[in-house]
């Protein structure tokens, strides 16, 4: 199946003064070598050993493994949220590995968002608020001109609108991952990262969050990578890659299918013991 | 939400309570701060004040160092100095009313005046003489005198008046006619508004002398003191003076009030401390539970400086707040500062000081202070990492341990504010009083707030067991003490920080009770140790030791002796030694003074003999002087040598230090000291009673006050007292600040546990004993804090004991009362600190609380 490429220009949010990134040919996102070992009391643990991988532009990646395969810890490497032992992570065209931590910040800030499973919403601001995050971080005003107009066009994509003025604690558990997601979405980030998004929520509410995900990979070529062990979760990608004690054991390449039937792949998953 | 930084307010205003204690905590340590900085410096316009009184225009002033005063040699050496302009002469003795004379012999004396013989034209060119009616002396007048409206208002005078003056026994009582009265209080301060001022010919035919006290110099213009200094050391050799310039007499009146205003600002810096506590404990809470929010700001793409500011920002904004509304309350405090110590010597102080000057110091200093207590949470808060937003479960460990050792830096900062604000001149008295309390300068408070601080960074260490032992007056609530320990051990850097501001508040308590009882005990022991009598007759002005009234008291009935003892000032070292004239027989006699060297009998019939002189230990050890020794005193062209016959452990307390003791024979001839100060008397055994009534009506008769000593003794502890009750509410407000942090924190302990005691409540556990865990976990705390509290208290105290009476330290009397009170306030005031958190723990439903994650 070919990538799918954007339909529009992205909106870059950048610092004042500080130049806009443009867009990267190739992979966005790749892996080369990646491995992260830490040590858990008197063991030392080999979370991710080796992975390499690359996700290109528009496409829609899930990783699944059973509990303790080191999906979430490639995740966070992917996503320059944690420091690989070894290897490098280059995401659109940056390699993350080699930057400081507030060049890694930065680079977060303006081409990633993240969706967790947890929502991870900040309590004292309201919906509109915690969307406006990435723009408020970057010292852009989210009231006013293209930033007002992105946020207003994701809580439309999401169906929030009207809930602008609630707080975390007045909105259901499926309305607060929507709230999260609108805040990964905003600024049209390179790569989308999303780790368990339905793990909190109920088989219909999963399905509404799941749906919109890949509505905006397809329409608007988001390009998603998602870990789950849900494989009603990972039928929604385009390909799958099965990890297992941190490494990639299989690829499975499903295709962009509207149905999202998981049954192909529970049957490949099943082959493969998993 | 515009700009990041909104969210540090959102933070605050999401904890109106955490925050209202938080601001309030800064409040009372900044009103504290400004009451001390602020009466501080009206203290010091004071002294400003009436040092300018004082000396008025006048550069130098040549002052007799002799009673005798100053000579007419010496006046005409002066005079004719190069660059002399104008030479003031005065002399200044006191004496009472002759009208006010007239009460029953039961009757106290009334109030004495003090006269001030000038010269009327050289006077009024260096001293402003403001009147409110009449005129001032002329030349011409001779029976005439000026009365400040003080003494007028006090006594009933006006204009046209005549004054009756007490004089020496020859001349007896003389009459004056007021022909003009000063507004105000005069420009006398030591006179206290009630002066009379008469020419100098007249002062001196009524004193029956011919020496004065005093000659003010004005200078030529464009002549330099320093020049003038030179030509009067050089020429003047007639008698032993003093020579003071301004400045002098500044740092002189400045001595009484510099220790008070120290003592004050160590007790200011506790409290602030105390609020710096608060500061640290409120922002280390903070990031705790904002772990989560402070790692998705991160992985949303917050800089580690955007997370600092953000901390900063709360900081500053609780710090501001506190500040502003500590300098409103520390105004008033401030004021009753002032009014509850009235006036140190002859310094009377007004209103406190609300200029610009000490509000914008106490302002950068309390947002300083809080600025230094933030940096170590926020430097932690900024550490959080983006993947601490996505842990499951508490939060709070990733937010790491409140590193204590960052309240040194808050320490440094306090430490470098006082520096800046320590009051001039602190730290030079010796002997009981308010410079008891501080020490040497500012190096003795420095190691009473580093005790203080070694004392809190060694609290995480003794937790356990301090625990443990704590909990033994709870025994019968076992299960409740089990779990109360286990949460207070959940976070020993927290819990060591609630209880470090109550042990430094409660340690300020002891140690300032521990120096006020022992202070106390040292001052009253030393006039029995001294004194040989029960009882002292004041003089206002020295009395002759040969004259009638030794011989009429001595030979009433029930009179065992009377013993005369005149103060005054002699040349030693270039500097005025205060020194005791005595008989050395009747000390003897009466067994007083406590050897260190020397045998007392012969030391004492050396004193009577002449040539010989008793020192204290304190000047021994200060000037290093062995017995034996022969002490040079620059009595004018030849010099006395006296050799050193004992040394005691205390003698004769002076005006600022301890007397040196001399014979009478050496006193009259070589000091021209010219009579008793005041006689001792002491009574035969069981005839006291009878005998006072007589005694003190001879005694008035002859205008002398009767003071028992027991009754000086209690003036004594009455004025140390009142200051001592000063300080101790001022660092009772520190343990209020620390209760107010308690309140904090026992809130969010509960906050912490909310499903804890959720599965306590449906296991059985019912409100009330939920109630009774977290008011037994603050009362756990509060009796640690209290202990450690008590133990340093008493070890500083023992300090400021130490350095305020040397060689005492043997002696030293712990203060159980106060340590008792001590205790019993720090649990208290945990156990009320406790009331609001272990309600909201005790209201929890349990679903809620089983529900929460």
């Amino acid at each position: 199946m070919p990538s799918v490429q954007p339909a529009a220009p992205k909106l870059q949010v950048s610092l004042a003064g500080a130049p806009a990134r443009r867009p990267h040919d190739g992979p966005i996102l790749e892996a080369r070598d990646l491995t992260k070992r830490y040590t858990l009391g008197n063991r030392r643990v080999e979370a991710v050993n080796g992975v390499s991988l690359s996700v290109h532009r528009g496409e829609f990646v899930a990783i699944m493994g059973p509990s303790g395969s080191g999906k979430s810890t490639l995740l966070l490497l992917l996503g320059g949220l944690d420091r690989p032992t070894a290897g490098e992570v280059i995401l659109d065209g940056e390699a993350v590995s080699r930057l400081n931590d507030r060049e890694t910040t930065i680079l977060r800030r303006e081409k990633t968002g993240f969706v967790f499973q947890f929502f991870n919403l900040i309590p004292l601001l309201d919906v509109y608020e915690n969307v406006a995050l990435p723009f408020t971080i970057a010292g852009v005003d989210p009231r006013r001109g293209e930033a007002a107009a992105s946020i207003q066009d994701v809580l439309g994509r999401v169906d929030l609108v009207g809930r602008e003025r609630n707080r975390p604690d007045q909105l259901s558990a499926g309305e607060q991952q929507r709230v999260a997601l609108a805040r990964a979405l905003v600024t049209r980030p390179a790569i989308l990262l999303a780790d368990e998004p339905t793990g909190n929520l109920d088989y219909a509410t999963g399905g509404e969050i799941l749906d919109e995900l890949w509505r905006s990979c397809d329409e608007l070529g988001q390009t998603i990578v998602l870990v789950s062990h849900d494989a009603r979760a990972a039928a929604y990608a385009d390909r799958v890659l099965v990890l297992g004690d941190g490494r990639i054991c299989d690829e499975i390449k499903l295709g962009r299918n509207a149905d999202h039937d998981a049954r192909p792949l529970i049957a490949r998953l099943a082959q493969l013991g998993l | 939400m515009r700009r990041l930084s909104s969210l540090a307010w959102r933070s605050l205003r999401a904890r109106p309570l955490r925050s209202f204690l938080t601001v309030a905590g800064v409040a009372v340590g900044v009103a504290v701060l400004f009451a001390s900085l602020s009466a501080g410096a009206a203290m010091d316009a004071a002294v400003e004040r009436a040092a300018a009184d004082e000396m008025g225009r006048a550069a130098l002033r040549v002052e007799a160092l002799e009673e005798r005063g100053l000579g007419p040699e010496t006046r005409d050496i002066v005079a004719a100095t190069p660059g002399v302009a104008v030479a003031a002469p005065a002399l200044e003795r006191r004496t009472y009313l002759a009208a006010g004379l007239e009460v029953a012999p039961s009757d106290a004396l009334p109030a004495p005046v003090t006269v001030l013989g000038i010269d009327p034209i050289a006077e009024p060119r260096l001293h402003d003489m403001p009147l409110s009616s009449g005129r001032l002396l002329l030349v011409a007048d001779t029976r005439s005198a000026l009365v400040t409206s003080a003494l007028a208002d006090a006594e009933g005078l006006r204009l046209g008046d005549t004054l009756t003056l007490n004089g020496a026994a020859a001349p007896g009582p003389q009459d004056f006619t007021i022909v003009g009265i000063l507004s105000g209080e005069g420009y006398l301060p030591r006179a206290g508004g009630r002066l009379v001022i008469v020419p100098l010919a007249e002062a001196q035919a009524l004193f029956d002398t011919g020496g004065v006290t005093r000659l003010d110099l004005g200078l030529r213009a464009g002549v330099a003191t320093s020049d003038v200094i030179a030509e009067l050391e050089a020429s003047i050799d007639t008698e032993p003076y003093l020579l003071a310039v301004a400045a002098d007499t500044t740092a002189s009146l400045r001595r009484g009030t510099a220790d008070l205003q120290a003592t004050l600002l160590l007790v200011a810096a506790v409290v602030l401390f105390a609020g710096a506590f608060l500061i640290f404990n409120t922002l280390s809470m903070t990031v705790a539970e904002r772990t989560r929010e402070v790692g998705l700001l991160r992985a949303a793409g917050t800089t580690r400086p955007q997370v600092m500011m953000l901390m900063l920002l709360q900081a500053l904004a609780l710090g501001a707040a506190g500040s502003l509304a500590g300098i409103a309350v520390g105004a008033g405090a401030a004021a009753l500062t002032l009014g509850w110590v009235g006036s140190t010597g002859s310094v009377a102080f007004g209103g406190p000081d609300l200029s610009p000057a000490p509000i914008l110091l106490t302002l950068a200093i309390g947002i300083l202070v809080t600025l230094a207590a933030s940096l170590e949470p926020a430097w932690r808060a900024s550490r959080i990492t983006p993947i601490d937003a996505l842990r499951p479960g508490p939060a709070t460990s990733a937010a790491g341990v409140a590193r204590l050792r960052w309240l040194v830096l808050v320490f440094g900062v306090v430490a470098m504010a006082a520096f800046a604000v320590w009051p001039r001149g602190a730290g030079g008295s010796t002997g009981p009083g308010t410079g008891a309390a501080v020490g040497s300068g500012l190096w003795g408070p420095l190691v009473v707030y580093g005790l203080l601080l070694a004392a809190v960074l060694i609290v995480p260490r003794l937790l356990g067991p301090l625990l443990r032992v704590a909990a033994m007056p709870f025994g019968m609530f076992r299960s409740q003490v089990r779990l109360a320990r286990s949460s207070l051990a959940r976070d020993t850097s927290r819990t060591a920080l609630t209880a470090g501001a109550l042990v430094i508040g409660l340690a300020m308590v002891v140690a300032l009770g521990t120096a006020a009882q022992n202070v106390r005990r040292i001052g009253q022991g030393w006039l029995a140790e001294t004194i040989p009598g029960s009882e002292l007759l004041i003089s206002i002005r020295p009395v002759a030791i040969d004259g009638e009234i030794r011989d009429e008291i001595a030979a009433m009935p029930g009179v065992k002796s009377v013993s005369p003892i005149g103060l005054f000032g002699v040349p030693w070292e270039g500097v005025r030694q205060e020194a005791a004239a005595v008989v050395g027989s009747d000390f003897a006699a009466d067994g007083r003074l406590v050897f260190v060297e020397g045998n007392p009998a012969s030391a004492f019939a050396a004193l009577d003999a002449g040539g010989a002189v008793i020192v204290p230990e304190s000047l021994r050890s200060e000037a290093e002087i062995h017995l034996g020794d022969i002490l040079t005193f620059g009595t004018g062209p030849e010099p006395t040598k006296l050799r050193v016959v004992g040394i005691v452990a205390h003698s004769i307390p002076g005006d600022s230090q301890e007397a040196i003791l001399v014979g009478w024979a050496d006193a009259s001839e070589a000091f021209g000291a010219i009579g008793a100060d005041f006689f001792a008397i002491r009574y035969q055994p069981g005839l006291e009673s009878s005998a006072r009534p007589a005694v003190h009506a001879a005694a008035r008769s002859y205008a002398l006050e009767p003071a028992d000593l027991d009754r000086i003794r209690g003036t004594v502890g009455d004025a140390l007292d009142r200051l001592f009750h000063l300080l101790d509410a001022m660092a009772l407000l520190a343990v209020v600040v620390a209760g107010l942090g308690m309140v904090n924190t026992l809130s969010m302990s509960v906050l912490e546990r909310v499903r804890e005691i959720g599965v306590l409540r449906a296991t059985g556990m019912s409100s009330r004993q939920v109630w009774g865990m977290v008011v037994i976990e603050a009362g756990l705390l509060g009796l640690a804090s209290a202990l450690v509290g008590a133990l340093v208290g008493v070890g500083v105290g023992s300090l400021l004991v130490a350095w305020s009476s040397s060689g005492l330290f043997g002696a030293f009397e712990p203060p159980w009362l106060s340590i008792v009170l001590a205790v019993l306030f720090g649990v208290l005031i945990s156990i009320a600190a406790a009331i609001y958190p272990a309600g909201l723990a005790s209201r929890q439903s349990m679903v809620q609380a089983l529900q929460h994650e």
